[in-house]
C-alpha cells in the first residue's frame, strides 16, 4: 500500500487525466465543432449565466457540509464569483456574464426573460443532488469543473479558452473583449488547485480518495450531458 | 400594518417568548461551576460550527443577492470579525483560555446525543426547505441574541452575566459572548432587511413563520439539553 502522499498524487493525476479526456467525448467534440453565429453566441452566453448561478448554489451547499478550514477556502473562492474584487475593479461573475452579453448585442433583460434550457435545468438539479452528498464527493463534483476549465491542466486549452477562441474566429470578437470568458481563463487556473489543497489534508485514506474520484467522475458525466444539450440547442439556431 | 411589519412583530414576540420557556428558564437557572462553564464554552464552539454549516446551506438555496448578503455575514463569522480581529470559532476557542480550556479540548470535544439531534434538525431545515424557511431559521437564532429586541438582553448577554455573577469572570473577558452581544444586533438587523424585499404575500410570510417556529422549537430543545447536561456535571 502506498503512502497517503503517493495516494494523493496518484488521485490528482487521475483527475487531470479525466478532465483532459472530457474534451475527447462526443458531446464536447460536438459543441466545440459548432460555428457560432451571433444568435448562437447570445443563447450560449445566456445559458452559461444560468450555469454560473447553479455553481453558486452548489458551492453554497458544499460550504455548508465541509469542515471549517475548507469552508474558509470556499468562502474565499466565492468572493471572486459572487462579489468580485472592488479594489482590483473586478465585477462578480454574473455581472461579467451580463456585460459580455452586451458585446454580443444582448440587453440585461435577456438574461432574465430567456428561460433556462430544459436539459440545463435537469443537469443543474443533478449537480445540486451531488452537492448535497458527503462533503468530499460534493467538493470534488464542484471543483472538477474548474479543473476542466484550467488551461494549466488541459492540453489544448480549457473550455472557456476554446469557446473564446471560437467567438474570436467566428464573430471577430477578440478574447480580451469577452470579459467573462477571459476572466475564467485566468481565475479557474487559480481555483483548480483548491481540490489538491483540500485532498492533501483531508483525503488521507483510500476511501476518502475514492469519494473524491466518485464525485468528480459523476460531475464530469453531468457536464458531458449538459454540453450535449447546449450543442443541440445551438444547432437548432441559425 | 404591512405584512412585513406584522411578521417582524411576530418574530420579535417569538424570540422574547423563548426566555419564558421551561427550557430557557432551566438553563439560565442552573448554577455555574468552572466545569459547567467549560462545558458551555466548548459546546458554544460546536454550536458556532453548526451555524456555519447551516448558513452555507442557506446560501446554496437563496437567490443571488441574498447569497451576497450571507457571504458578507459569513465574513465576520468564518474569516474575520473586525470587532475582534479573528473569526468567531477562533474567538470561542480563545475565550476558553479564561476558563482554563486549551485548543485540544475543543478538537476532541464530542456532541452529546441530545445536542447532536438538535444540530441535525437545524441541518434538516437548512437543506430541505424553501429558502425563506431556511433563511428564517438561521436568522432567528441571531434575532434571539439581539438585545435591542429581547427585553432583558439576548442569550449571549445573559450567559455572559451568569459567568460574571457566578464565576466572577467579567463579561469583557468572555470575548466571544461579549462580541456576540453586539455582532448579533448588526447581523440580525442586516439579515432582517431581506424580509422587506422578499415577503410580499401571505404564502411568503408563512414560509418565514414555518422556519422561525421550527427553529425556536429546536432552540428550546437545545437549551434544554445544555441545561440537562450541565446539571449532571459536579
Amino acid at each position: 500500500m502506498g503512502s497517503p502522499e503517493n495516494g494523493s498524487k496518484k488521485m490528482w493525476d487521475e483527475l487531470v487525466r479525466m478532465v483532459n479526456d472530457q474534451f475527447d467525448t462526443p458531446q464536447f467534440r460536438r459543441l466545440l465543432s459548432i460555428s457560432f453565429s451571433r444568435e448562437r453566441a447570445q443563447q450560449y452566453s445566456i445559458q452559461m449565466a444560468y450555469y454560473v448561478k447553479n455553481r453558486r448554489d452548489c458551492w453554497g451547499y458544499v460550504q455548508g457540509a465541509a469542515p471549517l478550514d475548507v469552508k474558509r477556502l470556499i468562502w474565499n473562492h466565492e468572493q471572486d464569483e459572487l462579489i468580485g474584487n472592488k479594489s482590483e475593479g473586478k465585477d462578480d461573475h454574473i455581472t461579467l456574464a451580463v456585460k459580455e452579453g452586451a458585446v454580443l448585442g444582448l440587453g440585461a433583460e435577456a438574461f432574465d426573460t430567456t428561460p433556462v434550457l430544459d436539459g440545463g435545468m435537469t443537469c443543474f438539479y443533478s449537480w445540486l443532488h451531488i452537492a448535497q452528498r458527503p462533503w468530499l464527493e460534493a467538493i470534488a463534483s464542484s471543483a472538477i469543473l474548474e479543473m476542466r476549465n484550467s488551461s494549466e491542466l488541459i492540453q489544448g486549452g480549457s473550455l472557456s479558452k476554446r469557446i473564446g477562441e471560437i467567438f474570436a474566429r467566428d464573430l471577430g470578437i477578440p478574447l480580451k473583449k469577452q470579459i467573462n470568458n477571459a476572466e475564467h481563463v485566468v481565475m479557474d487556473v487559480e481555483h483548480a488547485h483548491m481540490l489538491y489543497q483540500v485532498a492533501q489534508k483531508h483525503a488521507t485514506t483510500e476511501a476518502a480518495r475514492k469519494a473524491i474520484l466518485r464525485g468528480a467522475k459523476e460531475s464530469l458525466m453531468i457536464d458531458r450531458v449538459y454540453r450535449g444539450h447546449l450543442a443541440e440547442m445551438l444547432e437548432t439556431l441559425p | 400594518m404591512s405584512i412585513v411589519n406584522e411578521l417582524t412583530a411576530t418574530l420579535d414576540k417569538m424570540v422574547n417568548d423563548q426566555f419564558e420557556s421551561p427550557e430557557f428558564k432551566h438553563l439560565l437557572s442552573v448554577p455555574l461551576t468552572l466545569e459547567r462553564g467549560r462545558f458551555y464554552v466548548v459546546q458554544s464552539a460546536l454550536y458556532t460550527s453548526n451555524r456555519r454549516d447551516c448558513w452555507g446551506y442557506v446560501q446554496g438555496s437563496a437567490p443571488l443577492e441574498v447569497k451576497r448578503v450571507i457571504w458578507q455575514h459569513e465574513s465576520d463569522e468564518l474569516v474575520n470579525d473586525p470587532r475582534a480581529n479573528m473569526d468567531h470559532y477562533t474567538l470561542t476557542v480563545k475565550q476558553g483560555e479564561v476558563v482554563g480550556l486549551k485548543p485540544e479540548d475543543f478538537e476532541k470535544a464530542e456532541l452529546p446525543p441530545m445536542v447532536r439531534a438538535c444540530f441535525y434538525a437545524w441541518h434538516h431545515i437548512a437543506i430541505r426547505n424553501h429558502w425563506l424557511t431556511a433563511y428564517a431559521s438561521s436568522h432567528m437564532l441571531e434575532r434571539r441574541n439581539n438585545g435591542k429586541i429581547v427585553k432583558g438582553g439576548g442569550m449571549s448577554y445573559r450567559i455572559g452575566k451568569k459567568f460574571e455573577n457566578e464565576l466572577g469572570i467579567n463579561l469583557k473577558k468572555m470575548i466571544s459572548l461579549d462580541v456576540h452581544v453586539v455582532a448579533d444586533m448588526d447581523h440580525s438587523e442586516n439579515i432582517s432587511e431581506i424580509f422587506h424585499r422578499y415577503v410580499k404575500t401571505p404564502e411568503d410570510r408563512d414560509l418565514v413563520l414555518k422556519g422561525a417556529e421550527e427553529c425556536m422549537a429546536i432552540d428550546r430543545a437545545y437549551r434544554g439539553a445544555l441545561g440537562y447536561y450541565m446539571e449532571r456535571i459536579e
